[in-house]
């Protein structure tokens, strides 16, 4: 066991946890943000996406002691109460999900995506969420929610 | 996974020690995607994991008379560094085609040349770069070149006790050109069918240099010296291409897997080796250098 | 109908704020309070006898709450239709991956370790993967006694159907129309071609996960990732042999169902777990269980034999589909692969038929369903075979189908009189948009699919709506969200025939003790049954609102209307929505609630058709097959929700080019050797073509607002086009699944050594 303590969500947490305990089971049963899903366990199909100090990781290859210290940003962390973050809002508006299972993790793909470049062509929105796995939308409605959040085309 | 120990050792030595002390039994993880993967599939238990985070004079790259890349920069890091991008754009391009954003974020090129998987594709860059690795242990430091440092099926000459620190990659000569060519014929995020990496440079019309390795096309990333021998000195002609690209054929000993058969990844060697070296010529007839 | 405000709307899903924030709930999301986890113990061998099973190491581990085998469960089988699979293995294993024992404890590395500790002797038998070779006298028998299996009676559906005729065989189905010798010698020429498509998953990126918990006074709460909780709850109960009543299925989003999540799959197991250890008990499935011992698709050999006249004209069709059916015949909702029945004469006019299909139990993972079951590969041999035929010919494709396929007042060769055939129409919308007599670049070739499929009109939905005084409308449904949006075409169908704003409707999921009986997602039947069920709750209620109207304007109902949400006297006098209200909560008559049951009568009488054409770039290098653009076309009613009705379409599409190109369940000696995503590739962002939609609409729909299905249409063709496309471009004739580069260069290089 050991203790660790890093930020989620902009909250200081502290736990102990056996040293093999995964990210993303950390966030799921330790801490209850059941918005991260697990999919594939192997790092390829992106549900389990979270930010570590911005940067998307796979939470199900990465070791929670592997976070001590830094800053996790789950999908629970992107509204401000009831105010939806303009990608949460576009992915509504143009249909950038349908079973919902992979949704977290893509927006939370593109939201890393469009923060390191607000204004990405369709090309770059392709080959940056090529990791995020979707099989219900075929991906056409993902990136049109992306680009018109980029482009501020949001909210009735 | 089974249970173990994980530490974080402050300093290169601090990890150095705790390896000795451990050998066998202790692993270092970087990244960790590669190994939290082995690990969950309980293929490989270590009962100690000694996680490399806080070595921060590992991230650093720097250029003087040749690039230094630290081993725990990450692909994102050489894919976006500007130092990368000029002083090594074959690189810089291999690193963008790995994997995934997410995988890109936490692999390691130190880790990458120590995990040496065949169907990377870092290591046939380096290999065409030239590239020598730095290695620290209880015994003091040394530099390998790439091409011996991969002696078998993920098997390096790392010892149990030893860390990989740096990645040191001369500069290339003006008049330089490289190609990196990933053949992925069923999803774009998948291990290449085969992946060529080559650098050409050229002088008065004749191919001075020339590097060409590959990926997926054996037990190891191989360096295709068959394939240089019968180029250097020669016109870059289309013919001259490809009959040294043909050459190949004989040394690859590709593995079939889900991504083609042997023969298949044979016959692909030979496109992709003459496809790789008719780019890095243009782009060396261009100028050199230009990503 | 007048001026419609809620249909045609493109809404986002209701349910989109829980999506988008992670507050969705999908079942291995659910914890209970000293919840379990359950694990299980999987069969390494493909055909065995299980000789002992030593439990005692398992048990002892600290941690461990419960370890049970099929000795201490009541002997019973289960399945969606036929009940063949026992909850564990009893006696003999016949798949790899068989569960054969599972663990209750306090955490999943527990579960896993004592697992681990479980001791199996088994007697290995000989197995047989294949399913000629299944079928042959020197084969393994897999089931001693299949005739003791129970299912519900089989519908009158898929001409002469019978159980288990012959050893190894689950189904056997024959369909017949006309004389086949006669249309034979009326033909010019006559050709026969095989195919085999492998199998494939439904990759839905939630693996199956359910949840028991068992209280005091017996009611038993079930949480579990099945598209149609009430025929769950029914499964549930007959597997527990208690009273349906005793047994409630929560509500739970899904995760992608695809057809994949109509069955048990480990819930009966996880209820006895929770009853052995006294704990509510959760099992999540990881990946690599779901792509080794899921219910992926049937692998089919398909053979065709077609006559024709000298112009190309279908005189006679002989269609043998052989599905492997894996070891349990469990894990579909009938007795036969209908879809792949159905689409074995295609879109075509056929006076001469025979269509026979057998469904063959082998020592492999057993077979579920997947979106259109069994039509994306019949529609692969078939499609694939009408190209060779017009090629051979010297015909164009495109001519070749316009010639063949059926026009209105034609009967279809399986005897159904559609009204309104627009298959002629959707085909050349599609030949249009792809510019198919333009002229191509070389190695670029152009490659058509077409299939046909009426909107799912079966079983019973039912729907309950509530209008409360503060103006929203709750409706209630049975049905599970698996994220079609079906819960939002149903709202929309609330507001508009309410004349409500869709902002105050909400679609609530209610669980089986609360909502009204459902049959649930499956079939293309959601938007239909549930939306009659869903319109009848509504007139109710608008009936009720009026009658309560009339009360306060003091006249009768018949002479008051509701328009606008209005209500109008016949003598002129109104009264608006919010004076109602207020009136009606003082009077105590908000909340009202009224139900609304909906039994499929009659059969539907329209179908629908897509036709779709690839355009394909081939690298004669390397074999690659690039897919340059994807025009669909689609003969729809009203649509409901373009955005909805298009994310259907797109994703569809997506996972047909998948079965195309990219996806592969390898099973090699009885193993699933594709046994994560790493391996067995899903398309990603960057696999996608240019995509062209064309809707050919009508207002001819059976369902809702003369609504029609959408759901399982455009992911069925897809391989067909490309094996087409792949032909026209540079020759090459692929005659299994899936194209890939290396198939197109062995074929290639054959050819360049044939010249």
């Amino acid at each position: 066991m050991r203790k660790i303590q890093l930020r989620v969500n902009g909250e200081t947490i502290a736990r102990e946890v056996p040293d093999q305990r995964l990210l993303v089971d950390f966030l799921r049963y330790d801490l209850g943000l059941t918005g991260t899903k697990e999919g594939c366990s192997v790092g390829v199909c992106g549900a389990c996406t979270v930010l570590l100090d911005g940067q998307p990781v796979s939470s199900c290859l990465a070791l929670v002691a592997m976070a001590e210290g830094c800053e996790v940003t789950t999908i629970e962390g992107l509204a401000q109460g009831d105010r939806l973050h303009p990608l949460q809002q576009a992915f509504i508006e143009y249909g950038g999900f349908q079973c919902g299972i992979c949704t977290p993790g893509q927006i939370m793909a593109s939201k890393a995506l469009l923060d390191a470049n607000p204004h990405p062509t369709r090309d770059q929105i392709r080959e940056w969420m090529m990791g995020n796995l979707c099989r219900c939308t075929g991906y056409y409605k993902i990136i049109e929610s992306i680009q018109a959040a980029a482009e501020g085309k949001t909210g009735s | 996974m089974n249970p173990f120990t994980y530490t974080e050792p402050a300093t290169i030595d601090e990890a150095i020690a705790t390896l000795s002390r451990y050998g066998e039994e202790a692993k270092l993880i970087a990244g960790g995607t590669g190994l939290i993967n082995l690990m969950k599939q309980r293929l490989v238990n270590p009962g100690y994991l000694v996680g490399l985070r806080r070595l921060s004079e590992l991230t650093k790259i720097s250029f003087d008379r040749g690039l230094r890349i630290g081993a725990l920069c990450t692909h994102r890091t050489l894919e976006t560094s500007a130092l990368v991008r000029e002083h090594a754009p074959l690189l810089a391009e291999a690193a963008r085609q790995v994997a995934t954003i997410r995988i890109r974020t936490m692999a390691t090129i130190g880790g990458a040349v120590a995990h040496a998987d065949p169907n990377q594709d870092l290591p046939p860059a380096l290999i065409a770069l030239d590239a020598r690795v730095k290695l620290r242990s209880p015994r003091g430091e040394r530099e390998v070149p790439i091409d011996s440092f991969f002696t078998g099926y993920y098997e390096t000459l790392i010892q149990p006790d030893e860390i990989v620190t740096e990645l040191a990659i001369a500069s290339a000569p003006p008049a330089s050109g490289h190609a990196f060519l990933k053949f992925l014929p069923q999803t774009a995020d998948d291990y290449a069918t085969v992946g060529v990496a080559a650098m050409v440079t050229i002088d008065r019309g004749r191919i001075a240099d020339v590097r060409v390795a590959l990926g997926a096309a054996a037990s190891t990333p191989l360096r295709a010296t068959v394939v240089e021998s019968a180029l250097r000195g020669q016109e870059p002609t289309a013919r001259r291409l490809a009959e040294a690209a043909a050459l190949v054929a004989d040394i690859v000993d590709p593995i079939a897997d889900f991504r083609g058969s042997a023969e298949y990844k044979r016959d692909m060697a030979v496109v992709f080796v003459r496809r790789a070296l008719a780019q890095a010529v243009t782009r060396a007839q261009a100028g050199g250098r230009g990503v | 109908m007048g001026i419609l405000r809620s249909i045609g709307q493109a809404a986002g899903h209701v349910e989109g704020p829980a999506k988008v924030t992670g507050r969705a709930r999908y079942s291995a999301d659910v914890t209970l309070p000293g919840m379990l986890w359950g694990k299980t113990l999987r069969s390494p061998f493909p055909h065995a006898r299980i000789v002992s099973i030593d439990v005692a190491a398992a048990r002892a581990l600290p941690g461990v709450h419960a370890v049970v085998t099929a000795a201490d469960l009541p002997e019973v089988r289960i399945g969606r239709f036929l009940r063949d699979i026992p909850v564990l293995a009893l006696e003999h294993v016949r798949f790899i991956g068989e569960k054969v024992a599972a663990v209750a404890a306090e955490t999943p590395e527990a579960a896993e370790d004592a697992v681990r500790l479980i001791e199996v002797e088994y007697e290995e038998l000989p197995a047989v993967f294949d399913p000629l070779e299944a079928m042959g006298a020197e084969a393994p028998r897999l089931h001693e006694h299949a005739e003791r299996y129970e299912h519900p009676p089989v519908p009158p559906i898929g001409g002469d159907s019978k159980f288990h005729p012959f050893t190894n065989v689950c189904s056997q189905n024959l369909f017949r129309r006309g004389d086949l010798k006669l249309g034979f010698a009326d033909a010019a020429r006559t050709f026969e071609h095989s195919f085999f498509v492998p199998p494939v998953h439904q990759g839905y990126i939630e693996p199956h996960a359910c949840a028991a918990a068992i209280a005091s006074d017996g009611k038993i709460d079930i949480w579990i990732s099945n598209k149609a909780p009430f025929i769950a709850r029914r499964q549930l109960a007959l597997a527990f042999g208690v009273e349906e009543d005793r047994v409630r299925v929560n509500s739970t989003s899904i995760g992608g169902d695809f057809g994949g999540k109509g069955s048990l799959m480990d819930c009966a197991l996880c209820y006895f777990l929770a009853r052995a250890s006294g704990r509510p008990v959760k099992m999540v499935m990881n990946y690599t269980e779901e792509l080794t011992a899921g219910n992926p698709r049937h692998s089919a050999s398909i053979t065709f034999r077609t006559g024709v006249t000298s112009d190309g004209r279908i005189t006679a069709h002989q269609a043998k589909l052989i599905f492997n059916c894996g070891a349990y015949g469990a894990f579909i909702p009938l007795h036969f692969v209908h879809g792949g029945m159905h689409a074995a004469s295609g879109p075509y006019r056929i006076p001469h038929m025979e269509i026979e299909a057998l469904r063959v139990y082998t020592n492999t993972v057993p077979r579920g369903h997947y979106r259109a079951p069994g039509a994306p590969q019949t529609a692969f041999a078939i499609e694939s075979h009408m190209d060779m035929i017009a090629r051979e010919l010297s015909i164009d494709p495109l001519e070749f189908r316009l010639r063949n396929v059926l026009i209105d007042g034609d009967e279809s060769p399986m005897g159904e009189r559609w009204q309104h055939i627009r298959c002629r129409e959707t085909l050349m919308a599609a030949a249009e948009a792809a510019a198919w007599n333009s002229p191509k670049p070389p190695n670029v070739g152009h490659g058509i699919g077409m299939y046909e499929r009426a909107t799912g009109a079966f079983g019973t939905s039912g729907a309950t709506l509530t209008v409360d005084a503060d103006s929203t409308l709750t409706l209630v449904t049975g049905a599970a969200d698996t994220g079609t949006g079906s819960f939002t075409v149903l709202g929309q169908m609330v507001a508009e025939e309410l004349q409500a704003p869709l902002g105050e409707v909400v679609v609530l999921q209610g669980d089986t003790d609360t909502a009204e009986w459902e049959d649930g997602a499956g079939g293309s039947r959601l938007t239909h049954m549930a939306g009659q069920a869903t319109l009848v709750a509504a007139r109710e209620v608008k009936s009720a609102l009026i009658a309560l109207a009339a009360r306060r304007l003091d006249c009768a109902p018949e002479q008051v209307a509701m328009r606008e949400r209005r209500f109008i006297a016949s003598d002129g006098r109104e009264l608006d929505w919010e004076s109602f209200l207020s009136w009606a909560a003082e009077h105590a008559a908000l909340p009202l609630t009224r139900a609304g049951s909906y039994v499929a009568g009659h059969p539907v009488e329209v179908t629908c058709y897509s036709a779709q054409v690839a355009e394909v770039e081939v690298d004669r290098e390397t074999g690659q097959v690039r897919l340059r653009k994807i025009v669909t076309a689609h003969d729809v009613g009203t649509i409901i929700n373009p955005l909805t009705h298009q994310g259907q379409i797109e994703g569809g599409l997506i996972q047909g080019i998948g079965q195309a190109m990219t996806e592969h369940l390898q099973v090699r000696d009885g193993a699933v050797t594709t046994a994560h995503l790493g391996d067995y590739k899903l398309p990603t962002a960057m696999d996608i073509p240019e995509l062209s939609t064309v809707l050919v609409e009508s207002p001819t729909g059976p369902g809702p607002f003369a609504g029609k299905a959408i759901g399982e249409m455009s992911n069925v063709t897809p391989p067909a086009a490309i094996a087409n496309a792949v032909c026209d471009a540079v020759g090459v004739r692929l005659m299994d699944l899936p194209v890939t580069a290396e198939k197109v260069y062995a074929g290639l290089r054959a050819m360049e050594k044939r010249r």
